[in-house]
């Protein structure tokens, strides 16, 4: 029972995976206008229809659909995502360079989140209907409204340009040659409007979620049988409440660190950071189609796997979701 | 009373080994001999008086509990009964002070419990007294125990708050009381979670935790009204020899007149928010004394109960408890209701037999009620 259900359930996520890389291969195909534009670009008109047959050979497109899509699944099997045409080099090099980056900002951001919505959520909730919590409420509400675009520029331009705290833009610092303490520190300081931004951004969620889950578990018949058992009110909060209500919020930050990754595009912009947010700003802008194929591939995985994670944390987290 | 027998070792020899281990803690409080009490022979255990609880509500305020005064002895089983609604279950967490606020609150009155008016008591204070002098068990298992902890750190944790036992200690402690309440393996079944026990093994585990430390008042709120008919037997007779055992006196909340019979020394009856008799158990069952009762006792249903007959039931529903009526609250639905009865409400009076009371006009001296 155990396995066949665990088995199932990869099952799915190879079948989700497979669609996902199929409407991939579809998507460009499906596109108006020439498929030779989409690789060649705008410049496409100036070819000769040799060149155009050339190009065409080149990318496969003179053969029939069912072999291009085999051979697609055939380069990524072999992890082959394709070659970019505006820097002439293979994407699979490019998506490694930036990916780093794209984790430190997204993990961190959904670090912080975590710590501060599940502890301000667990305040909340202890204060629950007094002025400490309304206020705060209120302030995560408005917080969760604002768009990331405007926060990430209003913090460039408080932060950066006005105080001159952190760098406004980049990753580290070009053409220097930093080594140990002063190369991390560095690297932090220009990721920590970026990550703020995101977080600030994810924590309203996170905190929602909490003070939620916390309200209507301490509704539950369990919390009186533990303040008959003469639990304190802190016991029953930490011990009872947060336990349970941990469940729902795993999830959310599971489902939230896939999200996270396609927040990264806005930040990662505003900030001029090279991870793989920018990279599909840059392909977008600069019509790279094979570049935003592989991105969006490499997005949806990233999703996929944090689906997983949150399906395999549920159960360390509640003991009814493991199988008996 | 077999539970016992059926476990290997004689009980009185594993409680006086728990006892003296629980002493040499300084866990254990109370003195010696517990069905006199510390105090001399005629102090009582409990003496509730004049107790009143309110619910507000989008309708108004709600006297679930009105004006309610009893007592009970030393190792004594009180039944209180009534239907849904009439105020028993609120009668009992007003005695733990567990009134879900800020809808309820206890609104007058004194709560005695071995002479120290527990509604003067602080929050702390109040504290150590549930789950340690004073356990309580609910009427669902299935959502009373918390899901995501272990059995046995359940019934520990009570162990550790109150007599200030290791983690190590709590968990034997907790076994034992699993072993105690009929568990088998208990400590195998220690380690699982509610989920994988049934109803009446969830109740025996309430029934666990509400002793572990050793309570000398035990609250039962219709302690088997969602189980099975045939684990109802097991329960209620888990709880009598337990009580008996530890002379632990209980106050069982039931709307089952015959369970009450079964298992209580006295029985109060309450009708809307107020106690309308009560009584040594043989009293009420061969002379009740108020009409209210003899319906109750009417309306169980017997073997003997013919197919096809009609179940008795009392015809009506009690009163609005917002706005309660000022005359008898049952005389709406009484069929020996005379004019006095809608004029003025009856006190709670003697009715000769040992600590027998009613409140009722018909069967008051000058009454024509039998």
């Amino acid at each position: 029972m155990r396995t066949e259900r665990r088995s199932s359930r990869v099952l799915q996520y190879v079948l989700v995976l497979l669609i996902a890389i199929t409407l991939n291969f579809m998507l460009p195909r499906m596109m108006p206008g020439n498929p030779l534009a989409l690789l060649a670009g705008a410049d496409v008109g100036l070819l000769s229809p040799e060149q155009r047959a050339e190009v065409a050979a080149r990318a496969g497109l003179d053969r029939s659909i069912v072999d291009q899509y085999t051979a697609y699944l055939g380069d990524l099997a072999s992890g082959d995502l394709g070659f970019s045409y505006r820097q002439k080099r293979p994407i699979v090099d490019m998506i490694l360079e930036r990916l780093p980056w794209t984790f430190l900002l997204a993990g961190s951001a959904l670090l912080f989140s975590a710590v501060v919505g599940v502890a301000l959520g667990a305040f909340s909730a202890w204060r629950r209907g007094r002025p400490a919590d309304l206020t705060l409420l209120g302030v995560m509400i408005a917080l969760d409204s604002l768009p990331s675009f405007w926060l990430g520029m209003l913090f460039v331009s408080f932060f950066a340009v006005q105080l001159g705290f952190f760098p406004s833009g980049g990753a580290i610092t070009a053409a220097s040659s930093l080594e140990g303490v002063d190369l991390v520190l560095n690297i932090a300081s220009h990721a920590v409007l970026p990550v703020l931004t995101l977080s600030l951004l994810s924590v309203p969620g996170v905190y929602l979620t909490m003070r939620y889950a916390m309200l209507s578990v301490l509704g539950e018949d369990f919390i009186r049988t533990a303040r008959a058992k003469g639990v304190s009110e802190r016991g029953v909060l930490f011990r009872h409440v947060a336990r349970n209500a941990l469940a729902p919020v795993a999830t959310v930050l599971a489902l939230r660190l896939g999200l996270a990754f396609g927040g990264t595009v806005v930040v990662e912009t505003v900030f001029s950071y090279p991870g793989l947010g920018r990279l599909i700003f840059e392909a977008v802008s600069g019509r790279d189609y094979p570049v935003m194929q592989a991105t969006f591939l490499v997005f949806t995985v990233a999703v996929l796997l944090s689906n997983l994670l949150a399906d395999v944390l549920y159960p360390l987290i509640d003991p009814r979701a493991r199988a008996t | 009373m077999s539970v016992w027998n059926t476990r290997p070792g004689p009980p009185a020899a594993r409680r006086t080994k728990l006892a003296s281990s629980l002493d040499r803690l300084g866990g254990r409080r109370e003195a010696p001999d517990r069905a006199t009490g510390a105090d001399g022979a005629d102090s009582k255990l409990l003496e509730v008086s004049h107790l009143s609880t309110h619910i507000w509500t989008r309708a108004g305020v709600v006297r679930a509990v009105d004006d309610v005064s009893f007592e009970l002895d030393y190792g004594e089983t009180l039944g209180l009964v009534g239907e849904s609604g009439c105020g028993k279950s609120m009668t009992a967490l007003s005695i733990l002070r567990l009134v879900p606020e800020p809808a309820g609150r206890i609104v007058g009155g004194e709560i005695l419990f071995e002479g120290e008016d527990l509604l003067h008591l602080s929050a702390e204070q109040m504290r150590d007294r549930r789950g340690g002098r004073i356990g309580m068990i609910f009427q669902d298992p299935m959502t009373s125990l918390n899901p995501v902890h272990r059995i046995g750190d359940q019934i520990a944790e009570s162990a550790r708050i109150h007599l200030g036992l290791s983690q190590r200690a709590a968990s034997d402690r907790a076994v034992e009381l699993l072993d105690k309440v009929g568990i088998p393996r208990a400590r195998d079944r220690a380690r699982d979670y509610p989920h994988q026990f049934s109803g009446g093994m969830r109740q025996r585990v309430m029934i666990a935790i509400a002793l572990a430390c050793d309570p000398i008042l035990l609250l039962a709120d219709e302690p088997t009204t969602a189980l099975d008919v045939t684990i109802q037997a097991q329960i209620l007779e888990l709880i009598v020899s337990i009580s008996a055992e530890f002379h632990t006196a209980v106050i069982l909340i039931t709307h089952d007149l015959g369970i009450a019979a079964g298992m209580c020394d006295r029985i109060n009856v309450m009708y809307a928010g107020r106690i309308v008799e009560s009584g040594a158990v043989d009293e009420i069952f061969n002379r009740p004394r108020m009409p209210y009762t003899s319906g109750l006792m009417a309306s169980i249903p017997g073997l003997s109960t013919a197919r096809g007959q009609p179940l008795r039931t009392i015809e009506g529903m009690p009163p609005n408890l917002i706005d309660p009526p000022a005359a008898c609250r049952f005389a709406a639905r009484c069929s020996d209701a005379r004019e006095i009865c809608h004029a003025g409400e009856p006190e709670l009076t003697s009715r000769g037999g040992p600590d027998h009371h009613a409140r009722c006009w018909g069967t008051d001296t000058g009454g024509w009620l039998p």
